[in-house]
């Protein structure tokens, strides 16, 4: 990121606010924003279940979190679409975001304090491309799909939207030659990080509960759905 | 569809705050949490038996959980207050909204929850529609024949009409013509047997079957005029206080004959309403155990209490939703069949993830769903078709009674049969 | 910024070719950061350089004996230091750059005056309610795919092509840059999804694009732009023709793109600037038409729209488009959209 003297360019103001204060901003907005809306969810709580249960309830939902992660019950000819992009789009995503070189960088220099092994370049292109592929394929078919269409509101299109744009700008950053490119990217992924915690990206996390209670109900009644 | 239902109902008041008050008082943390996830993604129209014959958008199951998730956003999203505090509530759930629904949330849903098996969210419609049914009574709406229905069972002990007289009625009459010991109200037992009316008024040799089943297993049991009738329509319906007075009967008889086991009979939402959601209505846990029948058949089996001659014709068992896939007892009836039935074949799918007969959650007993309810039959018709078998049973009388109407519509030549009436013909004495 | 192979060093090297042009020649590792080098400028501009040996190097004076051995890789290394083959691809460059511009420029102006003079096309009849299901889902998601890679290309083409005489005034030298550079990485790693794109696209719409005699009477009625009504199929001459035009230039756009993003595969640099000429003259193609194709798709037919994202379309705007496929599917036409859109989604189209 900050390879001014690499490249003999300024770093422009715009990129000193993408990554400074701006980045405070939405990283402090994304981590209390995460956290109250989990905490708020959990607090409401769930009455005692009394009746008397044939398995482990906690045993169901942890079965479920993973199960739900995979097609099952026959339904993989159905869903096929879904299940290939939506996977091409999240491993993609998480290749990139985890991986690549830059961010592993930015992970160590800026939050963690340490870093690991990061992808070789090509393997970063090809997971960004792999990435794109999916995020386009469902993207497209959130316009096309008559279901779809007749669920979908504003937030679809501006939670994925906003992650198009993040990779975007990503993208254009790679040649890592112009501190500008780095501060769009970063601008970008500030707003997404500001955004995260009122949004539908929020499933990054709530999966787990909504798998979890979902499993726990079924857990109890000895059935994996 | 709605064209039948929107004359009587858009001329009722509709209570929009209480409908919003009853979806409130229950939206736990799992509710909230399942209502917070939902992605868009359509994959649970691929599930739902409605939306597969329809193909109508509005029947895909995230669809239905629309006023819900309003109700959820404005009043208890983490985010709610913070919304409202700033002047941009989110949308709050109106009359129209409700009307529009009725249809979605009562002739097109039975509640049978496979959507929940592809959603990458694990979200459990099922439950969400049960709750938006108590907001639609709470509005002053709902189908009126399903209320109707829900109404009677309160007031004279049935949905069918079947009060304690005409049980003991009939309960002579089959033991007279059958010839068999059917125990009625006696002051000790051990099991306490209930009956779905279903069965009692349109399937009666079902009770016999059920009688002869247990009198060869030696078992010591009762029927009881205190609480006899398992069907729960209180609880279909969204009728809260039907559903707690159905069950308050059960459990009274039960108590009253010191029961250890209640067993219900053939019917999937009875066993659901008592075995899983009896102990939160009741505020208590369930002082004895409860068993499906086939649950009870199974165990007995494995006890060697039952001996059965060989059923030789091709069969193939229908899983009905509320026993297997929301009950948990999908594998009692495949240990009963195993061994005994010659030529079992099970359909695609099967198990957890079958299709639902089109008619549970009370959708049979609603007249304006009839159209789609027989066009889902065809889902049914094509699975058995598959499997090559000439019998079809299942293990609720709701499915049964769905099943039949559909056979008779589409002039099907296979046979639809109860798996317990097919095991009391074939008991070894 | 190490490695080299695959597309880090490929990706200079593209963008090193365009921007710096005949610098190329003697550095393979030029540091982008030196884009706006005066040398650079005044080489790619192809101007005359009397001599003098280009960019900062030391030395005055150029000596066409050295030049020679450097040329042909006598002066020190086993490999040729200078390229002669590069002299060819520049000539191309520029005058693809000129014509290429002139003539996307003639196709927005085209557009612009009929629009203009003639405006929307609309339904005549006017909406009927009824619709008939006409492209299937998996064709919708083959077509949006491509467009939205179309953009995105095509965006990210124009700049590179095109930026330093349209963007450099507007975002100034170091904009450019930047921009350069952003467009150079889009549209390497966009480039490659175009390839299963362009495939998908050919199978998904490959029935029903075979030309016919009627078409000629298509043709002679002026495709119906002209106020004659021209009868069609699913798919009139018009459109059949841009279908095999973008598979065509969508095939020279694949092979020619791949050569150039892929030199692990051991392609030479003559190659890929054949490749590059190639890629160029493709491009200006598709997108000339490819331009036409989203303006009648969009604002200038009423209606058409819509078969590409709901899948159906109006029944009045089936019989004046394309009456003889109405004809066919006459007994489709519902004012059931749900269920229309339903059987599009499933392909029964």
């Amino acid at each position: 990121m900050n390879d001014a003297n690499q490249s003999g360019h300024a770093i422009p103001w715009f990129t000193d606010f993408a990554e400074g204060p701006l980045w405070y901003v939405a990283a402090t907005v994304f981590v209390f924003g995460v956290l109250w809306r989990i905490v708020g969810l959990l607090a409401l709580g769930r009455g005692e279940d009394k009746s008397v249960p044939k398995q482990s309830g906690m045993a169901g939902g942890i079965k479920a979190i993973l199960l739900h992660s995979v097609p099952h019950g026959g339904f993989f000819t159905h869903t096929a679409f879904h299940v290939i992009a939506g996977y091409m789009f999240h491993i993609g995503l998480f290749a990139l975001l985890f991986f690549a070189a830059p961010h592993v960088d930015f992970l160590r220099e800026r939050v963690l304090g340490f870093g690991w092994t990061p992808l070789p370049d090509w393997a970063f292109i090809v997971a960004a491309q792999i990435s794109f592929a999916g995020l386009i394929l469902l993207w497209v078919r959130r316009v096309a799909d008559p279901v779809i269409r007749r669920l979908k509101d504003a937030h679809d299109y501006i939670g994925s939207g906003l992650t198009f744009l993040v990779m975007l700008t990503g993208c254009f950053a790679l040649q890592e030659s112009r501190p500008v490119l780095a501060g769009i990217h970063m601008f970008t992924v500030d707003i997404w990080l500001i955004y995260f915690p009122f949004s539908r990206l929020m499933h990054a996390f709530t999966f787990l509960f909504s798998r979890y209670y979902t499993g726990a109900f079924y857990g109890r009644r000895g059935v994996t759905p | 569809m709605s064209d039948t239902t929107a004359p009587q109902t858009s001329a009722a008041p509709v209570d929009v705050p209480s409908a919003v008050r009853v979806m409130l008082d229950q939206m736990g943390a799992n509710i909230a949490t399942w209502l917070d996830s939902c992605l868009h993604c359509g994959q649970c129209a691929q599930a739902c038996h409605f939306h597969e014959v329809s193909r109508d958008p509005r029947h895909s199951p995230a669809y239905k959980l629309k006023p819900l998730v309003k109700a959820y956003k404005r009043h208890k999203s983490p985010f709610a207050k913070l919304r409202t505090t700033l002047g941009f509530p989110a949308q709050d759930v109106t009359a129209d909204d409700l009307r529009e629904w009725q249809e979605l949330i009562y002739d097109t849903c039975t509640m049978c929850g496979r959507c929940t098996v592809v959603c990458p969210m694990g979200i459990d419609t099922a439950s969400l529609v049960g709750l938006t049914r108590t907001a639609m009574v709470a509005a002053g709406l709902g189908p009126p024949d399903l209320l109707a229905t829900a109404d009677r069972s309160a007031e004279v002990g049935s949905p069918l009409g079947m009060t304690p007289d005409t049980l003991e009625d009939r309960i002579e009459w089959l033991a007279d013509d059958y010839e068999v010991d059917i125990p009625l109200d006696k002051d000790k037992a051990r099991v306490l047997l209930t009956v779905s009316s279903i069965e009692a008024m349109k399937y009666p040799q079902s009770i016999v079957a059920m009688a002869r089943i247990l009198n060869h297993a030696g078992e010591d049991w009762t029927f009881s005029t205190k609480g006899y009738e398992a069907t729960n329509f209180g609880m279909l319906s969204g009728k809260s206080d039907v559903a707690a007075k159905m069950l308050g009967r059960i459990v009274n008889a039960a108590e009253s004959v010191g029961a250890e086991l209640v067993i219900i009979p053939e019917c999937g939402h009875a066993y659901g309403a008592l075995r899983w959601t009896g102990a939160k209505i009741l505020g208590r846990a369930l002082p004895f155990a409860v068993q499906h029948i086939t649950e009870y058949l199974a165990d007995a089996k494995a006890a060697g209490k039952l001996k059965l001659k060989p059923f030789a014709e091709s069969i193939t068992y229908h899983d009905p939703c509320q026993v297997s896939r929301r009950g948990g007892a999908t594998q009692a009836p495949r240990d009963i069949l195993a061994g005994f039935a010659q030529d079992f074949r099970e359909m695609a799918p099967t198990g957890n993830a079958n299709w639902c007969c089109g008619g549970g959650g009370g959708v049979a007993a609603i007249e304006s769903a009839t159209d789609l309810r027989l066009k889902v039959f065809g889902i049914k018709m094509d699975q058995v078709a598959e499997t090559g078998a000439d019998t079809m049973v299942s293990a609720c009388a709701n499915c049964r009674q769905s099943l039949d109407a559909g056979k008779e519509h589409f002039g099907w030549d296979k046979d639809i049969a109860s798996l317990v009436e097919i095991v009391a013909d074939h008991l070894d004495e | 910024m190490v490695r080299n192979t695959g597309i880090a060093v490929l990706c200079r090297a593209v963008f090193v070719c365009f921007v710096f042009s005949l610098l190329t020649v003697f550095s393979i590792d030029v540091n982008p950061a030196s884009a706006q080098s005066p040398a650079g400028r005044d080489v790619s501009q192809g101007e005359s350089l009397n001599g003098a040996v280009p960019g900062n190097t030391t030395g005055g004076v150029s000596d066409s004996e050295f030049w020679r051995q450097v040329r042909s890789g006598a002066a020190g290394g086993l490999v040729p230091l200078v390229q002669s083959q590069g002299d060819e691809w520049s000539r191309w460059r520029g005058p693809l750059q000129t014509y290429g511009g002139w003539i996307l420029a003639v196709v927005v102006g085209i557009i612009l005056i009929y629009f203009a003079i003639r405006g929307r096309m609309r339904i005549e009849g006017g909406r009927t309610g009824m619709v008939i299901p006409r492209f299937s889902l998996t064709q919708r998601v083959a077509h949006w795919v491509i467009a939205i890679l179309f953009v995105i290309l095509g965006l990210s083409g124009l700049a590179i092509m095109f930026g330093r005489f349209v963007l450099i005034p507007v975002f100034g030298k170091d904009g450019f840059a930047a921009i350069a550079s952003l467009s150079l990485q889009a549209h390497n790693l966009f480039g490659p999804l175009f390839v299963p794109a362009v495939i998908a696209l050919f199978i998904t719409f490959l029935r029903g694009n075979g030309f016919k005699m009627h078409d000629l009477k298509w043709i002679m009625k002026g495709g119906g732009f002209f106020g004659v009504h021209a009868s069609s199929e699913k798919y009139n001459f018009g459109e059949k023709s841009w279908f095999w035009w973008a598979i065509l230039t969508g095939i020279a756009l694949s092979v020619t793109g791949l050569i150039m993003v892929l030199p692990g595969l051991g392609f030479e640099r003559g190659t890929m600037q054949i490749a590059n000429v190639i890629h160029t003259a493709a491009a200006i193609l598709f997108m000339a038409v490819g331009i036409g194709h989203m303006y009648v798709g969009t604002i200038g037919i009423e209606g058409a729209l819509e078969g590409m994202t709901r899948g159906t379309v109006d029944v009045n705007w089936a019989k004046e488009h394309h009456d003889m496929w109405y004809e066919q599917h006459a007994d489709e036409a519902t004012p059931d959209v749900a269920a229309a859109e339903a059987q599009a989604a499933d392909g029964k189209v």
